[in-house]
């Protein structure tokens, strides 16, 4: 057996990860390492410490904002977009 | 109706589990994630086959996590975020989102084993995508079969260095630097614990040979003290400064690099245990941990806690500190059991490997000469140094609580689970004064366990 394929999107991007991968190690494998801009000064920021205790990696999950990438599973037909500020 | 809530599914959660289910207890095993282990078994999905090579001993995490799966007294959330917790008049109330529902535990009968996260310092650009912690690269390894980036600079302190850098050569990455802070003499002291302790050992030469069959060779003494970004905004490349033995800097060079896996030793995640009011005290390292008992029974009577939370010691003296735990909640609700003599032994004598751990990695004062006024210190809320100094020379702040409710640092989605004990440093060297307990205490409360949205609040039961 080996994992199956999932397709999701990234900013209106096609991209394929693997079951039971989150939405940040699936963005990560494709080289997208800048999941949302800061608030104030705009800067990128992606994966930091990858189990759910910074909140650094927050995405836009079907117009839902501060969702954690690290620890959210991809699901087929899922959008993710970049996080600008606190909520897009 | 069950005997005994666990919160937590890795070492010390599966062991308490095993424990009290053995002795009668009907258990509720609490776990975050989608599948038991904790961070140290960590695993992808079934459908990506055998995941040994990536662990140096999952043999006795299957052991565990099969056992648990089996016993029809053991019921496991996964998944399952507390985001509230409250104590009264003996019974915690612990508010969970399960799939998306809200659901209510009661209990008077708890073990916590919440675990640890890697302890990170803050220093110019940690905060560029790319500059990660080691227990962050692992994850992505272990958990989802994708590895960070091709050059990997492993740095920071601490025994946990080795697995990250053996890991990430198994996943076919390159090593450019594996840098030890400390000396690896200080281990000299505490030769005895070693040869007591044989287990750690043979993990140890595990790790290293694979390292050295990569031709990495780790160096000592050296430590990354600015990162820089390319145009793209991400990671290109880092300082790695020769130090000496206080972590001042003597030496600088630049090196290429896509990922830095930066870690020092690791962090207790003591929220829900303090929500609670078990009593928090601080521990010769400096980090916060909840008090136990001998029967690992925190100050709240029927709360007992195991494995990190306790203090950081590894798997082995989390799976010792669960067993226990698990023996003596299961003796709370009333099952015939005791914790027996040769637990309590087990338990000692992994202590003592994890005391001389803590005494042979420490994190020295000289870090703080690497930040600079514009270095962000708390990365939410993107609060810099030079906010803080102005918080105390301006503002008249006294203490880092007041420094931080000037400047919001510590106050973001995080609830300065990153950046608290860094703050509680910067401010008490910038006042000059040395950092109290009610500083490093203060600077772990959290009212909310896990921030949810209130949309996922009114959706609940």
């Amino acid at each position: 057996m080996s994992p199956a394929e999932i397709k999701f999107y990234f900013d209106n991007q096609e991209i394929t990860g693997f079951t039971g991968q989150s939405v940040g190690a699936a963005l990560l494998a494709n080289g997208d390492r800048i999941l949302r801009k800061t608030r104030f000064n705009e800067k990128g920021r992606g994966l930091f410490c990858g189990i759910g205790v910074c909140f650094d990696c927050l995405v836009v999950i079907d117009g839902i904002a501060n969702q954690r990438a690290c620890l959210i599973e991809i699901k087929s037909g899922m959008k993710v977009q970049t996080q600008v500020g606190s909520d897009a | 109706m069950h005997n005994v809530v666990i919160v937590g599914g890795g070492p010390a959660g599966l062991s308490a589990a095993l424990a009290a289910a053995a002795a009668g207890a009907p258990v509720l095993l609490i776990d975050s994630n989608p599948r038991l282990g904790g961070q140290y078994w960590r695993q992808p999905d079934e459908s990506f086959g055998d995941q040994s090579t990536q662990h140096f001993d999952l043999e006795t995490g299957m052991l565990l996590i099969n056992a648990v799966k089996a016993r029809k007294e053991i019921e496991v959330w996964s998944g399952a975020n507390i985001w509230s917790a409250t104590h009264k008049d003996g019974v915690n109330t612990l508010r969970v989102l399960l799939n998306g529902k809200e659901k209510i535990v009661n209990t008077g009968n708890l073990i916590l084993c919440t675990g640890a996260y890697d302890r990170t310092l803050p220093f110019p650009g940690w905060d560029i995508p790319g500059v990660m912690t080691p227990g962050g690269v692992q994850s992505l390894i272990k958990g989802h079969g994708v590895l960070a980036g091709k050059r990997v600079v492993v740095a920071g302190s601490g025994p946990f260095l080795l697995p990250v850098a053996a890991g990430v050569v198994k996943a076919g990455g390159q090593v450019v630097e594996l840098l030890e802070a400390n000396k690896s003499r200080r281990w000299i002291s505490s030769l005895f614990v070693i040869l007591e302790n044989l287990s750690k050992i043979k993990e140890g030469i595990y790790y290293i040979k694979t390292i050295s069959e990569a031709k990495v060779r780790a160096r000592f003494g050296y430590a990354v003290v600015a990162a820089h970004a390319g145009g793209n905004g991400e990671l290109e490349s880092v300082d790695v400064a020769k130090i000496n033995r206080n972590f001042k800097v003597k030496k600088v060079r630049n090196v290429r690099c896509d990922v830095a896996a930066i870690g020092w030793g690791f962090t207790p995640d003591t929220t829900l245990a303090g929500t609670l009011g078990c009593k928090q005290i601080v521990a010769k390292d400096g980090s916060v941990v909840v008090s136990a008992d001998t029967n690992q029974q925190s100050s709240v009577t029927g709360v007992f806690v195991a494995g990190e939370i306790t203090g950081i010691g590894g798997s082995e003296l989390s799976m010792a500190e669960g067993v226990i735990a698990g023996l003596s909640a299961a003796k709370f609700v009333g099952c015939q059991v005791e914790v027996s003599k040769a637990h309590k032994q087990r338990r000692a004598k992994k202590q003592r490997f994890a005391n001389a751990l803590i005494k042979s990695y420490p994190v020295k004062d000289g870090w703080k000469s690497w930040v600079h006024s514009n270095t962000v210190v708390c990365r939410c809320e993107e609060v810099k140094v030079s906010d803080l100094n102005y918080a105390i020379d301006e503002l008249g702040a006294t203490d880092s609580r007041t420094a931080k409710l000037f400047t919001r640092c510590g106050m973001g989605m995080c609830q300065g689970r990153i950046c608290g004990r860094s703050v509680v440093d910067l401010v008490a060297d910038h006042l000059n004064v040395s950092p109290t307990d009610t500083d490093r205490i203060s600077a772990v409360n959290r009212p909310i366990i896990t921030p949810i949205s209130l949309g996922q609040l009114a959706a609940g039961e």
